[in-house]
């Protein structure tokens, strides 16, 4: 139990942290590091955007640490936090450049390969690389819900804290999403599978 | 499992319990799986086929290493530390704000919201007042009723006819008849204040405070209800309480019961009530205290105890529930002196040293443990 319940060693480290002890700080920046920084590159490809978003909202937490809620879960609420501070940081970009650069608020990239070390037979690998396909073209929000639920293994509620959204959007999002692509999934392998057998 | 029996590989692939297990397997779902598909052989090929899938569709995530992390975070940790030392002479500039120009707009607009604040308070605010008295339904005002309002900066003391006692802080405005002689007495919250309420289980107490009805029949408490702010907290110290919303269907009879009735909550116990949500958490207080009197405050000294009699020490001099795996944790020895912590210090304290785990539900502290024999 003691890894799967984030109670003591999570929720210990964030209390020291809103207490102003610095090397709370420092773990809790290396800790949520990589997280964070798979996270934040969803949003935007410049690595260097991404470190510096990722410090500017440890400086912006400390400075706020006063008024943050002691009992937050802390890897959804920095996630979240993380998620916000980019989505303004290139509105505002859009704003004074006066480019429309509006395709850039609809940003998520994640990039899937698929390991062929795992297959065993071509059906499966020509399946798992038509999956991929299909994840990758999902809208964006779609495609978010997908990697949170189980690329990052977080809960229902945890996704709708981290997205800014209600519980119950995450399910249709996520229902949505999985019947896309179960359906798809099924109508081109029976083409495959018919071309297979026909030819 | 028998759900499964009909799954098609596509179901599988995304079905939760089928991931963990593909993922990262114990030996429970090891078993529990392998039953299931010795029972149901001809699912072996779609299993096979879905956990291939499952393996091989990995996440391409974008590299970082260690040094590169360990750099930016020490950077950080420089710049949070400098601020620090410098705060004292001069306020930090992080960003000169009002050369970015969207913050010029933003000021803009916060300055035009801010007029129209001004004056919609002035023209409308005024006729809002008179809410705290009007907000129940239920009450039927017979005599005349005094309203106090603490514009200082310090808790003041009121007295009640019946002898019982409010500290209302800063802000807080109270509202209560000058002699109680109904059945029930009855007063209303908005704000922060703590209520020490003489014993009378003929005329329960009852406080109404932005929709949460918090009833008792002699006790301590704390209740917070401001304004601006969407919850309600009741904070036990002494005694038993009983909460319910305003908009409960059974609201009538629950204030004319003489019993208490809805969620009850004993001492270091506290509730949120979320007003837009009409939903009701119930939790510890932040900083439990003892509920024992000074003389009866348990020697917190132990040496080789079963950890299960640490916690029930514990657990009587909090006046709390604490739940945990008796027939575990009696083989868990523990040596500790522990009486200067706070009672999550101890629980930290005891967990980490019996390599367990606590959390809070419902009011009660849960213990997680796996046991102490190997």
């Amino acid at each position: 139990m003691n890894s799967t319940s984030p109670f003591s060693e999570d929720r210990v480290l964030w209390q020291d942290f809103l207490a102003g002890e610095v090397r709370a700080f420092e773990k809790l920046m290396s800790d949520n590091f990589r997280l964070l920084f798979r996270y934040g590159s969803k949003f935007s490809k410049d690595r260097e955007l991404v470190k510096d978003s990722i410090q500017d909202l440890f400086l912006v937490l400390w400075e706020k640490r006063d008024n943050l809620n002691p009992d937050a879960a802390v890897k959804p609420y920095l996630m979240a936090s993380l998620r916000r501070l980019m989505h303004r940081q290139v509105s505002s970009r859009t704003w004074v450049g006066g480019e429309a650069l509006q395709e850039e608020d609809d940003y998520f990239e994640i990039e899937f390969s698929v390991e062929d070390d795992y297959i065993r037979n071509e059906a499966t690998h020509s399946r798992t690389h038509h999956l991929q396909k299909l994840i990758n073209a999902l809208p964006r929000r779609q495609k978010e819900v997908v990697y949170l639920k189980f690329f990052q293994e977080l809960s229902r509620e945890q996704i709708a804290e981290v997205m800014g959204v209600s519980p119950q959007t995450v399910s249709n999002l996520l229902q949505i999403a999985i019947r896309h692509l179960k359906t798809h999934w099924k109508a081109e392998f029976l083409i495959f599978f018919l071309l297979h057998f026909l030819f | 499992m028998d759900r499964y029996n009909d799954f098609s590989v596509e179901d599988f692939v995304w079905d939760d319990f089928f991931r963990q297990w593909t993922l990262s397997p114990t030996s429970e779902t090891d078993a529990l799986w392998d039953d299931w598909i010795d029972a149901n052989p001809e699912m072996l090929e779609k299993v096979e086929q879905a956990k291939a899938i499952v393996l091989s569709l990995r996440l391409h995530e974008p590299e970082i290493d260690d040094s590169e992390i360990n750099q930016v975070v020490k950077q950080t940790v420089g710049r949070i530390t400098e601020a620090n030392e410098d705060s004292a002479r001069a306020p930090r500039r992080l960003v000169p704000a009002f050369s970015i120009p969207w913050m010029q707009f933003a000021a803009a607009v916060a300055l035009i919201m801010l007029m129209g604040w001004a004056v919609y308070s002035v023209m409308i605010k005024r006729e809002e007042k008179p809410e705290l008295s009007q907000q129940d339904s239920v009450i039927e005002p017979n005599g005349a009723m005094t309203e106090k309002t603490n514009s200082t900066s310090q808790t003041i003391e009121l007295a009640l006819s019946d002898g019982s006692k409010i500290s209302l802080a800063p802000k807080g405005r109270i509202r209560y008849p000058e002699r109680f002689d109904g059945e029930r007495r009855e007063v209303f919250l908005e704000g922060e204040a703590f209520f020490d309420i003489t014993k009378d289980p003929q005329h329960p107490f009852l406080v109404y405070a932005n929709g949460l009805v918090t009833k008792v029949l002699g006790t301590s408490f704390r209740i917070k209800a401001y304004g601006n702010s969407r919850e309600v907290t009741v904070e036990v110290k002494t005694g038993k309480v009983a909460v319910f919303a305003q908009s409960d269907p059974h609201l009538k009879e629950k204030v004319a019961d003489k019993q208490l009735q809805g969620v009850v909550l004993t001492p270091n116990q506290k509730i949120i009530y979320a007003r837009n949500e009409v939903k009701m958490v119930k939790t510890l207080v932040e900083k439990p205290e003892m509920v024992v009197s000074k003389a009866e405050i348990p020697q917190f000294e132990f040496e080789d105890t079963p950890a299960s009699e640490v916690f029930n020490t514990i657990a009587r001099a909090y006046g709390i529930d604490i739940l945990y795996d008796e027939a575990l944790l009696r083989d868990c020895p523990l040596t500790a002196r522990l009486d200067n912590q706070t009672l999550h210090d101890k629980l930290s304290i005891i967990c980490k040293a019996v390599e367990s785990s606590y959390e809070i539900v419902d009011g009660q502290v849960i213990i997680h443990s796996k046991g102490c024999r190997n």
